[in-house]
């Protein structure tokens, strides 16, 4: 499905741009990166005080009761300020898996932003891994998950594990868990290897239930993630453009230059195709094509966060590669965003295996 | 007026009782000839039908219906690999062209209702050996002769000339002055003397552009299409109107599921070559491109619904599409080895890999290059500074060479 933004739609997509824009400040973002365990604290209490962490929850549980369409144009918001902090998107997945399990308790209390949730499922290189290296026996989890975003930090975490060799998704609290932090190149995420050690978890779903709701789960974060690139990709295409209409090199203004102005047409290109893909995958929570429309998001806006943040560094020559400059903000953050929620090479898998089936099941006039 | 969905649901039903006489099958083995007879029956069909000028005006033998109302039929029509290939160019531009500015408003009316019915064929001739992208460098003149006009100079890549019955033409009508403020815009009959149209055979094997040959053609004053020295802003308005086109996000080549279906069936290190990352990637990366390129269309025509001027990110469709189309052509044949060496140069390209890598090249020049395509949305979209232009503001005669 894809759709016109209604006017409340595009309240928010301004309001949200107006607020971050107000409050955001690249030195602080740039001394995050050089402290472990630090999440950007005036963006979470902007995004707790507008509401954003209550968006897409339903009513009865304190939320506003919107959806991915409107959590999309804040993580969009939140992408062009590389905003400092995870939970806008693994505090939503989390709140998603609890509510389908019929688990909410604690929905409330993350709506309103007093508890931070996050989702542990990757191991490496598998976002959604069958075969979990983390064991759910007699109501408690083993084991490690590593690098889990904002793991410093969560309350409680939604983990993807097994249980007598069958996938199990489970909610535990992290209050003993030991967390150890996994020094990145962009440290606001707050990653942690968590290592339970008979952690009591309730579960919430088992077997190919637990997996088809975790690949959900993804795939609604995966959109939100794409939202986030696509706003990154639009920050950095303005960047760029307003710097080469500025800059003088031979005698004109670079901007000029074919291999400049092609190069930023061409960002243009792959940013409306990503947004595009993100309006329709939002649009289609819910719908039998939804992991392939979130797939399809998720590629396009990779691709375009990806080449943006390079394509941009390099039409600013040399003061592109400066510390103070921060365009290595969106670099970075252009690369995290890119693992988080299932890399590339995930995705493509996901969509080809999908496209494959769908058409041995409509036949060849599909 | 017809709502949208009704009026697709009709427009199937008038396919499909076309379709065993018009459509894709039907036309096989057919020579150019006896296909362009065919599409001269079926526009009187469809004319007859009331399927003809679905968004101009009933006081020239339209249907008086939306935009959005013709795209829907296109598209529908698309499908269907109906013969009206021959008469894309003279309904799309040139004829309506005639309706804005056509003098003699009698001669107008007939001219449009034989153009809907296939009678009879319009072609657009802008390009020329001196200048393609580069519009305004063109140097087919005219010169005061009497109370009309006398025409000299050649044109290229005219699509369809040589069964053209009229044209639309740009021409220079005064070289001292700079280069876009000295072009007049007339219409042209093709088998006026002095008119010489000669075939050009493309690398895929076909004949539909030409060159045209223009020798002390005689022009009155009454062909003359909008201001003398107006013609620079005419040829814009002549390209605005190509907005409401059907797109395809295949590049008007083969559908990504015809790829999907050969990796199924092609066997790669004795293993489904669906099962290849390579091929996998290709797959997944093109469907990203073309669901976005569909997502871009679709918004476009809720904005048009909505009564909103779409935005201008559909100008990517093509520059987006067919170049891909080209990389997957290419992938498609490398996929198959030496099966796709075999090839019919009749072959639909909307079916064939071998014929639509082999004309993808067309679709990346031809209506604006890439590079202009480029061009465009840097400096229209996004501000950014035109390209160095020396023979910007001199008079036409006096830049060099």
């Amino acid at each position: 499905m894809s759709i016109l933004y209604d006017e409340g739609q595009q309240a928010i997509a301004t309001e949200s741009r107006r607020v971050l824009d107000a409050r955001m400040d690249k030195g602080r973002l740039l001394g995050l990166l050089e402290q472990v365990a630090q999440i950007d604290q005036p963006f979470w209490d902007t995004a707790v005080e507008q509401g954003w962490t209550a968006l897409a929850l339903p009513e009865e549980h304190g939320g506003l009761g919107l959806g991915l369409t409107e959590l999309g144009l804040v993580a969009q918001a939140a992408g062009a300020a590389t905003s400092g902090a995870p939970f806008l998107t693994v505090g939503y997945g989390a709140a998603q898996a609890l509510l389908a399990a019929g688990h909410t308790d604690d929905l409330a209390a993350l709506a309103a932003g007093e508890k931070l949730a996050t989702v542990a499922f990757a191991e490496g290189s598998d976002p959604l891994p069958a075969g979990s290296a983390v064991t759910f026996s007699e109501g408690k989890l083993t084991g490690t998950k590593p690098a889990v975003i904002g793991g410093l930090k969560a309350d409680l975490a939604v983990v993807l594990a097994i249980h007598d060799w069958q996938p199990v998704l489970v909610v535990a609290t992290l209050t003993d868990v030991t967390r150890t932090a996994v020094p990145s190149f962009d440290n606001s995420r707050l990653y942690a290897d968590l290592t339970f050690a008979a952690t009591p978890a309730t579960v919430l779903a088992e077997g190919q239930t637990a997996l088809d709701l975790a690949r959900d789960v993804l795939a609604r974060m995966a959109v939100v993630t794409a939202h986030e690139q696509v706003g990154g990709a639009e920050a950095l295409l303005n960047i760029a453009r307003d710097y080469s209409l500025t800059r003088k090199a031979f005698g004109q203004p670079i901007g000029a230059f074919q291999s400049i102005k092609h190069r930023i047409a061409e960002l243009y290109g792959l940013i409306e195709v990503a947004r595009a893909n993100c309006i329709h995958a939002a649009a289609s929570e819910g719908a039998p094509d939804f992991l392939i429309a979130a797939a399809d998001a998720r590629l396009s806006a990779t691709e375009a966060y990806d080449t943006a943040a390079r394509d941009c560094v390099q039409i600013h020559g040399g003061i592109g590669v400066t510390w103070e400059q921060g365009l290595h903000l969106h670099m970075r953050r252009a690369r995290t965003l890119g693992i988080e929620q299932g890399n590339l090479l995930f995705w493509e898998d996901l969509l080809v295996d999908q496209l494959a089936g769908k058409y041995q099941n409509e036949g060849a006039g599909a | 007026m017809i709502e949208l969905e009704t009026y697709r649901v009709k427009a199937r039903a008038f396919l499909d009782s076309m379709a065993p006489k018009y459509a894709r099958k039907a036309r096989s083995g057919n020579t150019v000839e006896q296909d362009l007879a065919l599409g001269r029956q079926y526009m009187a069909a469809r004319y007859d039908a009331g399927f003809a000028g679905i968004n101009w005006s009933p006081e020239y033998g339209g249907q008086g219906l939306s935009n959005l109302h013709k795209i829907a039929f296109d598209a529908k029509e698309m499908h269907y690999g109906m013969p009206v290939g021959f008469f894309g160019i003279s309904l799309g531009m040139p004829v309506p062209m005639m309706i804005h500015y056509g003098q003699d408003r009698e001669f107008v009316k007939e001219r449009v209702t034989k153009a809907l019915r296939g009678e009879e064929i319009w072609c657009q001739m802008f390009s020329e050996p001196s200048g393609g992208s580069d519009l305004a460098a063109l140097r087919t003149k005219v010169e005061p002769d009497g109370n009309g006009w006398r025409m000299n100079g050649q044109k290229v890549w005219t699509s369809w000339a040589q069964y053209s019955d009229y044209g639309v033409i740009v021409t220079r009508s005064d070289p001292t002055v700079a280069k876009h403020k000295g072009l007049t815009y007339f219409w042209v009959d093709m088998k006026a003397p002095g008119v010489e149209v000669r075939p050009i055979k493309l690398a895929g094997g076909d004949s539909h552009v030409n060159e045209v040959f223009l020798d002390n053609v005689r022009l009155e004053d009454n062909q003359r299409m909008g201001e003398v020295g107006g013609g620079f802003g005419l040829a814009l308005h002549t390209l605005m109107i190509e907005r409401y086109i059907a797109t395809d996000s295949a590049g008007f080549g083969p559908h990504l599921d015809e790829f999907v279906k050969l990796a199924k069936e092609t066997t790669l290190n004795g293993r489904p070559a669906i099962e290849d990352g390579r091929i996998r990637s290709a797959i997944a990366r093109n469907h990203a491109m073309r669901a976005g390129l569909d997502s871009i269309t679709r918004r476009a025509m809720l904005m048009m619904q909505a009564g909103m001027q779409p935005g201008p990110e559909g100008s990517l469709q093509k520059l987006v599409a067919v170049r891909s189309r080209q990389k997957l052509s290419e992938l498609a044949l490398d996929l198959q080895g030496t099966a796709a060496l075999p090839f019919d140069e009749h072959a639909y390209v909307k079916e064939d890999w071998g014929t639509s890598w082999l004309n993808a090249p067309t679709g990346r020049i031809a209506g604006g290059s890439d590079e202009v395509l480029l061009n465009t949305i840097a400096e229209k979209v996004l501000g950014l500074p035109q390209d160095y232009r020396p023979d910007k503001g001199i008079p036409f005669n006096q830049i060099p060479a």
